[in-house]
C-alpha cells in the first residue's frame, strides 16, 4: 500500500494544545513523523526585554497555564541569582509548598486529560473534582485560580493565611486516599492496560541525550531529578524521595511506566507537603504582614551589564531553565536578554520520533503519556 | 529525608572539571573557571569561554571525557554596541547528570551523598563570543547531543545565528513563510503593538503626543 502523510492537528484531541503532528503511515503503521510547533508563539523573551524584573513574573505565570506557580518560581530563582538576593527560609518553605500543590494540580490536569485519550471519561471528572481542591489552596495564596503572580524576587508576595495549613493538611490527606481510588479505577481496567503497556518505549540515556527530563526520564529507572541534583529551595530539609519506576522491558519505559511514575510523584508531593507544614519556621498558624522580613528581603532592582543569572528547576514536566543577562534598558532595570528553556519544546520533537513503528491508534497514548503543554512549548 | 548533593561534593567536582579542562586546553586560550551562584545554595558551576573554532573540540571533550550528557539550552544574544569582537554571543548551558551506562530494565536510585567522580551532577555554561557582522556562525553540536537540535533551530529562528553543519535547519517558532533574514530577537527590531509603539517603549506615556499634533492651532 502506498505511504501517505496524515496531518493531526492543530485541532486534534491528541495534541492537548495547538500544534501539528504530521504522520507518514503505511497502512496502520507509522513510518515517519514531523512535529510543527509555534502556533501560539507570543514572543515572551522579547517582551521581557522591555520589562523590569518584577514585571516579568506575570509573563512567566502565563508560560504554562497548568503549572503557573512553578514557572514563576523558576524565573525568580534566576532573577535572584542575577541580582544576588537572599530568600528568607520561611519564604522558601512557602514556595516549596506552593510548588508542590501546583505539581499535584498539574499532574491531575494531565491525568484528567490523558483519561479521555485512552477512553476513560470517568477519570476526567474525578481529576477535575480533586484539582479544584488544590486550585482553591493556590487561590488563597495568589488570589486567582490560574495565574498567581505569587513568588517575588527575594521572597513571596504574602504569607499563608490563617487556617491554610489545616485546610491543606485535610485536603492532602483526603487526596492520598483518592490516589488509591484512581489506581483501583485504572490498574484494574483492561482497556487502560492494553492501551498503555508495551507502547512508546524510551530508555533513560536516549531521553537524556535528546533533552527529555522530569517524570518521563524517571519512568525509565533513574532518579534524575533537579530537586536533588541541582538543589534549590529547602528540598534537602523535607521528607521525600524521588519517584522512580522500574521499566517493564529492556527497551525502556513505556506509557504505563510514565503513568505510574506520575502517580508515585503525587504521593511524594503529598508527603513533602505534610512534612513541610510541620517544619516551617515561624509556625504554620502565624501570619506575617506582607513585606515582613520573614517573607521577603529587599533585592536590588538593577543588574549591571555582564552579570548573568541561571536557574535549574524541576518543573512539573521536566527541567526548566531561565538564563538572564543584566544591563538592559533603564540603566540595568530591565534584563538585556531573557532566555527560557521549556522542557516540552525539546520533548515533543523527540516523542514524535519515538512513535515510528507503532500504530496510528497508539499516537494519543504515547503523546499523552509525556504530558504535553503547548503554552510553555511555544513561549 | 530527601537525598541531595552536598556542597563539598559540588565544589570538589567543579574543581576536578576545571583542572581537567585547563590541563587539556592549557595553551589554547580557553578560559575555564568555577563560579558560584549568587543566590540559593550558592553551588558552583563551570564557566568556559572559547572561540567558535575551538568549540567542537571543547564539546567533544566535554561529552567524552567529562560526561556531559544533557544540553539544556542554547541562547543567542545580539550586541549591536558590543564592539568588533563581541557583536554576538552564543551561550550553551549543559548539565552532567548521573545517567551513565544505565543498564536497561533496571532501577537505579542514586543517593546524592554517595556519588563521586564523574557521577556528581554539574552545571556547565559555555560562552562563545562572535565577531560583529551580518553572518554570525558557530559550529553545531547537533550530532553530539540530540537535545541541541531544536535548541539550535530555535536560536537560528529567533536570533539569526547560523549553526555550521546543522542538518534540517528550519523555522520552528516563527511562521514558516517569514521573510528571509527576519529574526525578531535581533536588537534592531522594536516591539510594537499594532501602531502603538509607545505602549511598550513608553509605558507611562511621558513621551506620548496627541495624534493631531501639528495640525491643531
Amino acid at each position: 500500500m502506498a505511504e501517505m502523510w496524515i496531518t493531526m492537528g492543530p485541532q486534534h484531541p491528541m495534541t492537548h494544545g495547538l500544534w501539528t503532528l504530521r504522520v507518514k503511515v503505511d497502512g496502520e503503521t507509522v513510518t515517519d513523523t514531523e512535529a510543527e510547533l509555534g502556533y501560539i508563539h507570543r514572543g515572551v523573551e522579547k517582551i521581557c526585554e522591555s520589562r523590569d524584573f518584577t514585571q516579568i513574573t506575570p509573563y512567566c505565570d502565563r508560560l504554562c497555564y497548568v503549572s503557573a506557580m512553578t514557572w514563576a518560581h523558576s524565573y525568580v530563582m534566576a532573577a535572584e541569582d542575577l541580582l544576588g538576593a537572599e530568600v528568607p527560609e520561611r519564604a522558601e518553605y512557602i514556595r516549596l509548598m506552593a510548588a508542590e500543590v501546583q505539581r499535584l494540580a498539574s499532574h491531575l490536569m494531565w491525568l484528567g486529560a490523558f483519561g479521555p485519550d485512552i477512553g476513560n471519561l470517568t477519570l476526567m471528572t474525578w481529576c477535575l473534582r480533586d484539582r479544584e481542591m488544590f486550585l482553591d489552596l493556590l487561590q488563597e495564596l495568589g488570589g486567582s485560580r490560574m495565574h498567581y503572580n505569587y513568588p517575588r524576587v527575594g521572597g513571596v508576595k504574602r504569607d499563608i493565611p490563617i487556617g491554610w495549613a489545616n485546610r491543606m493538611k485535610a485536603k492532602v490527606k483526603l487526596f492520598e486516599n483518592r490516589i488509591n481510588e484512581y489506581e483501583m479505577l485504572l490498574d484494574e481496567s483492561t482497556i487502560w492496560l492494553v492501551r498503555l503497556q508495551g507502547v512508546g518505549y524510551a530508555t533513560a540515556e536516549d531521553q537524556l541525550n535528546a533533552g527529555v527530563t522530569g517524570p518521563n526520564i524517571r519512568a525509565a529507572g533513574v532518579n534524575a531529578d533537579a530537586r536533588w541534583t541541582n538543589p534549590y529551595s529547602v528540598y534537602d530539609q523535607v521528607d521525600w524521595e524521588p519517584a522512580v519506576e522500574k521499566p517493564t522491558s529492556v527497551k525502556g519505559a513505556d506509557c504505563y511506566d510514565r503513568y505510574r511514575v506520575r502517580m508515585e510523584e503525587m504521593r511524594q508531593s503529598c508527603r513533602m507537603l505534610l512534612d513541610a507544614i510541620e517544619k516551617i519556621p515561624g509556625g504554620a498558624n502565624t501570619h506575617y504582614q506582607p513585606g515582613d522580613e520573614m517573607l521577603i528581603t529587599k533585592a536590588p532592582t538593577r543588574a549591571p551589564e555582564g552579570a548573568t543569572g541561571f536557574s535549574t528547576y524541576e518543573c512539573t514536566r521536566g527541567v526548566s531553565n531561565f538564563y538572564l543577562q543584566g544591563g538592559g534598558d533603564g540603566r540595568g532595570k530591565n534584563p538585556y536578554r531573557v532566555s527560557i528553556r521549556s522542557p516540552m519544546f525539546i520533548t515533543i520533537p523527540y516523542v514524535a520520533k519515538t512513535m515510528i513503528g507503532y500504530k496510528v491508534a497508539d499516537i494519543p497514548a504515547i503523546m499523552g503519556s509525556y504530558d504535553p503543554c503547548i503554552g510553555e512549548t511555544d513561549r | 529525608m530527601g537525598t541531595t548533593v552536598t556542597k563539598e561534593q559540588n565544589s570538589a567536582a567543579a574543581k576536578a572539571v576545571v583542572d581537567n579542562l585547563s590541563k587539556r586546553f592549557s595553551d589554547a586560550g580557553i578560559t575555564t573557571e568555577a563560579v558560584a551562584h549568587a543566590a540559593g545554595k550558592k553551588f558552583e558551576f563551570v564557566r568556559i569561554i572559547c572561540a567558535p573554532e575551538q568549540w567542537r573540540a571543547v564539546a567533544k571533550h566535554l561529552k567524552n571525557e567529562i560526561g556531559v550528557n544533557h544540553c539544556a539550552m542554547v541562547t543567542g544574544t545580539h550586541y549591536p554596541s558590543g564592539g568588533d569582537d563581541r557583536g554576538w554571543e552564543v551561550a550553551y548551558h549543559m548539565h552532567r547528570w548521573p545517567i551513565q551506562d544505565v543498564e536497561a530494565h533496571t532501577m537505579i536510585v542514586h543517593k546524592g551523598e554517595n556519588l563521586e567522580g564523574d557521577d556528581i551532577p554539574m552545571e556547565f555554561e559555555i560562552f562563545i563570543p562572535l565577531a560583529a557582522g551580518d553572518s554570525p556562525s558557530v559550529p553545531s553540536v547537533q550530532d553530539l547531543w540530540v537535545g541541541a537540535d531544536w535548541n539550535e533551530k530555535e536560536t537560528w529562528d529567533l536570533v539569526g545565528i547560523d549553526f555550521e553543519g546543522h542538518e534540517n535547519m528550519h523555522r520552528v517558532l516563527n511562521p514558516h513563510d517569514s521573510p528571509v533574514g527576519f529574526h525578531p530577537l535581533q536588537r534592531q527590531h522594536k516591539i510594537r503593538y499594532h501602531d502603538f509603539n509607545e505602549m511598550y517603549d513608553d509605558p507611562q506615556g511621558f513621551d506620548r503626543k496627541p495624534v493631531d499634533e501639528g495640525r491643531v492651532k
